[in-house]
């Protein structure tokens, strides 16, 4: 107990000190700079970042792109899971399927973003299309793969006893593909984060990433950073919201879920 | 024999329909602007005959490899010596954690206002997005080195630097193998997303490659066919680089086939 004690002190002691060696670094080299439209000082940041914090204005763009992700990641699962449900029990479903999802997978969502900005123009529908499609194939990919990892020995037993069909699915395969179903949704989230700043950059009047883009033309860094960091603090809150749903609804599989 | 053509039937099935309905609803929806397959399939033959969309392929791949090579050549020797030395772990891990979640997008405005639109901005975004998944995979496998070996050559008496090249890195290949595949795929989607940024930003007058390709058809000269041959050539890269990288590290690594 005492040395896992001391083991976290000693790595909160090493995370403080890399970031302020980081930081006099950044500061050292603006200093040398001397350009704060190149290279603001830290300073600099930290006081834009509050000013976009009280006028509200970083949590009304990181909302917007949050709500953009929420949505499109209920939209990508409500298709990819049941989708890959049935492709996971079904050969022939698969065999029909699959193809197509491996002949539009190798298409990333962002190579999307031009036919996309044609179809739908720059708004809401946009980012929630690239989005949707960036998720969907990691979840559906993950969903195949977690019903086919499915022991068969609990699928014969259950109809051994005469379960129903659909019970098998809901009540067997259902809870022994959730680890792997929420490692795809993780994977899901991950890849439509990314995609949310680049269809965003490109095509949305709101969001992140449009912010990124809007304080850069106008030059104006600091706030560019402060955006940025802000990108970054929420992928990384999203991901740790779901490494902590994985260890509530599935805690059997924690250990094999933390080694993805 | 007929499984094996039933099967073949089945796969085709599905990809076929969904094409013939495609043209169907391209050819009736009638806006001639509204791609369709057959004119797709003749905007391909314009742009590889001539030889458009090879130049511009080639010049994105180009940034890749550079930004993938810079990367690799920081993330492995970094990775080696985390994954081998605790010390070195955890001064550097806490630099690497905080930025790992930044999307490698999201630095492009800045890759912009430091290098402009030109193909260092691009190279420096493929660089950071290949950078994590090497630094992380290369980290993974110098940890799994057998405990064994490594206190066998501490025995013998040969230096660290010895030890890691003669014990880590043959036991850390594997996977340094499978982070180098997780980069290029991600390096290949930075890239077109960095110079589609790039096309939409810099007004046309950017610096090439297929993702300012398709964004000057999206922005200049609208022809949705050759955004969609675009497309199509996006997701054939990267399933060659994909397959190619595999058969390149099964070869180079016979004993991790699997």
């Amino acid at each position: 107990m005492e040395s896992v004690r001391n083991a976290r002190f000693g790595t909160a002691v090493a995370y403080v000190r890399t970031m302020a060696v980081f930081i006099a670094f950044w500061w050292a080299v603006s200093v040398w700079t001397s350009n704060p439209a190149l290279l603001p000082s830290p300073l600099a940041v930290i006081e834009a970042f509050v000013d976009l914090v009280r006028d509200l204005e970083l949590f009304m763009h990181a909302g917007i792109s949050l709500g953009r992700m929420l949505l499109s990641l209920a939209l990508a699962s409500l298709l990819a899971v049941p989708l890959g449900l049935v492709m996971g029990l079904s050969r022939t479903f698969d065999e029909v399927v699959d193809p197509v999802v491996e002949l539009l997978r190798p298409i990333s969502g962002i190579a999307w973003i031009p036919l996309a900005l044609f179809i739908f123009g720059i708004g809401n529908a946009l980012p929630v299309f690239i989005m949707t499609y960036a998720a969907f194939f990691p979840i559906v990919l993950g969903t195949v793969a977690g019903v086919r990892g499915v022991d068969r020995g609990l699928i014969n037993a259950a109809r051994t006893m005469g379960v129903p069909r659909r019970t098998i699915v809901t009540r067997v395969v259902l809870p022994a593909a959730l680890p792997s179903l929420l490692v795809a949704v993780r994977l899901g989230v991950a890849s439509s984060w990314t995609a949310v700043v680049a269809a965003e950059l490109i095509g949305a009047p709101s969001g992140l990433g449009y912010a990124v883009e809007w304080y850069r033309e106008l030059l104006m860094t600091p706030q560019v950073m402060s955006f940025i960091a802000m990108i970054g603090v929420l992928g990384y809150l999203s991901d740790t919201a779901l490494r902590a749903l994985a260890q509530r609804f599935t805690p059997w599989a924690v250990d094999a879920l933390s080694a993805q | 024999m007929s499984a094996w053509s039933g099967r073949l039937s089945r796969n085709l099935m599905l990809p076929f329909a969904l094409i013939v309905i495609w043209q169907a609803w391209g050819m009736t929806t009638g806006s001639p602007r509204t791609p369709v397959p057959t004119h797709v399939v003749t905007a391909a033959l314009q742009l590889v005959a001539s030889g458009d969309l090879l130049a511009a392929i080639a010049q994105s791949l180009g940034r890749v490899f550079a930004g993938f090579a810079i990367a690799a050549a920081i993330a492995i020797p970094l990775g080696l010596a985390m994954g081998s030395s605790r010390g070195v772990e955890r001064n550097v891990d806490p630099l690497v954690e905080s930025f790992r979640p930044i999307a490698a997008i999201a630095i492009l405005p800045l890759a912009i206002l430091w290098l402009g639109t030109g193909t260092p901005a691009a190279v420096l975004i493929v660089a950071y997005a290949a950078f994590f998944p090497m630094v992380i995979n290369t980290v993974a496998g110098a940890k799994r080195v057998n405990p064994t070996l490594l206190r066998a050559a501490a025995t013998m008496g040969l230096s660290r630097f010895k030890v890691i090249r003669t014990v880590v890195v043959p036991a850390a290949l594997p996977s340094i193998g499978v982070g180098l595949r997780i980069s290029m795929g991600v390096a290949w989607t930075a890239i077109v997303a960095a110079e589609l940024a790039v096309g939409a930003k810099a007004g046309g007058g950017g610096s090439g490659g297929i993702g300012q390709m398709m964004f000057v058809f999206y922005a200049y000269s609208i022809e949705l066919n050759r955004i969609v041959v675009c497309m199509i050539a996006v997701g054939i890269v990267a399933l060659v680089l994909d397959r190619l990288l595999r058969a390149g590290l099964r070869f180079s690594m016979p004993w991790t086939a699997r």
